[in-house]
């Protein structure tokens, strides 16, 4: 039970830094709620025993851990709310720039680096001139 | 109690209810500085009322120890609760002098405030995770601030990064919980020592590259840069003076805390990584032109001097990465805050902190510089390294300094007082830690006694 609850987890892992890696931004907010559930499925796996619901009073046969799934329960509900931030942000990217892939942000980037050391040069150009 | 109880209610009550007001008037901004102000003012109650010991801690909803969640504030997670708080405020102050441009910010701010509070105060391991996770969630709202599609991209490549980080962090708390079954941080150091050596490993490097990650270091630097130059200088301000901190807490807190014997078996790892930090920020930074992509680049320089004190570890080690993270933190916020205003007064402020990053003396970085340099003073290597890391900062700087202030000033706006107030009095708590540092000195050494056990 050990052993499959951790390949399920290694491979959704896998599967997310996967997508993590792609251009395509939408493919990367997928990648993230992947990855969360890798880590959900390993926080149900660190107590699983057989057991009853453990609900007061509790009987004398062992109990099943309830706190490994709170901790699941909580781990769900904030992965959710992440992914959903997430997309916000890849909506309002995808609006301001008409695009979704990482290319064109980075093209941004070096378009704004351009720009920069040009009126670097040319602060220096100018502030040359006025000393002679 | 009561005291610490307050410091986490009122950051909570207060943001939900600023978050639904209209942050761009000035009245909201100002009730945001007020519950930041008060939950220092709470934090500041607690430390001051504490035993000899230091700690005050509680278990919440009267709960038996060991079932319900217990909150403990002792010397080391006060202090970082109220350095982060103080940057959050400073930056927050600025920002609505300013003017706020948009209407969540005063009521974000504050809710990760709540978190800042929380997570440096939990004894619960999971209770951290959800505090982290709070105030992160708070911190990549604020990322997206301004909203320019460069801030947007920016903000969306820090949250895309520190998520996966964060749940890098919860596989580390769930093997925590299958190897000791517990979740209280004390029970934890007790039963790590008895666990299996590869599995405690394991769990290390996971806690490593999350807290890595938030503080930027060498290998898990690459979202840094395009965050802290994309976002508005308050918003930098915020994530490299309080947010940060995170992280050097976690690697304190974890590592020597919990996994002291992994820490000690990683001491030469830490130290070549914190070493590798230093040259690649300076290096990187001396190749910029403009103030912000310099600090970012810093940045990841200073944080390589907390890895390398941390490496070499024991109480000398401890409290000199306590003493470097709370300076860099004060140092960064001010400069972040200065990176788009200019005049005379400004620049001088500007010198100041270039001086407390190089650390030179009077400012304060020089005495996180001379507690490194007791730390390491046995090892020519590392001597060297820091002596080098300076003069690169140095360098980088002054370069900065000279494109910057060193210039006949090209519009004549007329100065306004708003946006210098707070560099200029972050300026003089810099310079007033370099001429009178013992109460922090003497702080830092009682919080690294906490991590070391004694």
């Amino acid at each position: 039970m050990n052993l499959l609850f951790a390949l399920t987890a290694a491979c959704l892992f896998g599967a997310g830094a996967h997508l993590l890696l792609s251009r395509d931004l939408f493919r990367v907010v997928v990648g993230v709620a992947i990855v969360s559930q890798a880590a959900v499925l390993t926080l149900i796996a660190s107590a699983i025993v057989r057991g009853v619901a453990p609900i007061h009073p509790l009987p004398d046969e062992p109990v099943s851990d309830p706190l490994s799934q709170a901790m699941a329960l909580t781990a769900i509900v904030i992965g959710m709310a992440v992914t959903a931030l997430l997309l916000v942000l890849v909506l309002r990217l995808t609006e301001t720039l008409r695009s979704r892939t990482i290319d064109d942000l980075a093209e941004e980037e070096v378009e704004r680096d351009e720009r920069l050391e040009r009126r670097h040069a040319w602060s220096q150009e100018s502030e040359e001139a006025s000393a002679r | 109690m009561t005291a610490l109880s307050i410091a986490f209610l009122l950051p909570w009550v207060a943001g939900v209810v600023l978050v639904v007001l209209d942050g761009r008037r000035g009245i909201v901004g100002w009730l945001g500085v007020a519950a930041l102000a008060g939950t220092i003012a709470s934090l500041a109650v607690v430390a001051l009322s504490a035993p000899a010991g230091g700690t005050v801690s509680f278990t919440t909803g009267s709960w038996p120890a060991g079932v319900g969640i217990t909150i403990r504030a002792d010397p080391f997670g006060l202090l970082f609760a109220i350095l982060s708080l103080v940057t959050l405020a400073a930056a927050v102050i600025h920002e609505v002098l300013e003017g706020v441009r948009e209407q969540e910010f005063p009521g974000v701010a504050v809710l990760l405030g709540a978190g800042l509070c929380g997570l440096f105060l939990t004894a619960d391991l999971f209770n951290f995770y959800v505090f982290f996770e709070l105030a992160l969630a708070a911190a990549y709202v604020l990322s997206v601030y301004g909203r320019t599609p460069r801030a947007i991209g920016a903000g969306l490549l820090f949250t895309a990064v520190n998520v996966v980080g964060t749940f890098v962090f919860l596989l580390s708390v769930a093997s925590v919980y299958r190897v000791t079954g517990t979740l209280d941080m004390v029970a934890i150091g007790e039963r790590m020592a008895g666990a299996d050596p590869n599995a405690a490993i394991l769990i290390a490097v996971g806690f490593f590259v999350a807290f890595g990650v938030k503080l930027g270091l060498f290998p898990f630097h690459f979202w840094l840069p395009t965050v802290y130059t994309g976002s508005r200088p308050a918003v930098a301000a915020i994530l490299s003076g309080s947010v940060a901190n995170i992280g050097a807490y976690g690697l304190l807190r974890f590592g020597a805390g919990l996994l002291p014997r992994e820490l000690e078996l990683a001491a030469g790892t830490l130290v070549v990584i914190g070493a590798a930090s230093i040259v690649y920020g300076g290096v990187l930074a001396i190749s910029r032109r403009t103030a912000s992509e310099m600090l970012a680049y810093s940045a990841i320089g200073q944080v390589g001097y907390v890895l390398v004190a941390i490496g070499i570890g024991g109480p000398a080690g401890f409290a000199a990465a306590i003493v470097y993270t709370v300076i860099n933190a004060l140092n960064k916020t001010m400069l972040f805050l200065t990176t788009r205003i200019r005049g005379p007064l400004v620049g001088a402020v500007f010198v100041i902190g270039a001086l407390s990053v190089a650390g030179v003396p009077p400012a304060a970085g020089f005495i996180g510089k001379l507690e490194l340099f007791g730390a390491v003073h046995d090892d020519p290597a590392l001597v060297v390294l820091l002596i080098v890391g300076a003069l690169l900062s140095l360098l980088y700087a002054f370069q900065i300094y000279q494109y910057d202030h060193w210039v006949a000033p090209r519009d004549d706006a007329p100065a306004r007082w708003q946006p210098r107030a707070v560099p200029i009095v972050l300026g003089a708590v810099i310079l007033g830690v370099g001429l009178w540092p013992e109460p922090l000195l003497a702080v830092s050494h009682v919080a690294a006694g906490v991590l070391s056990g004694r």
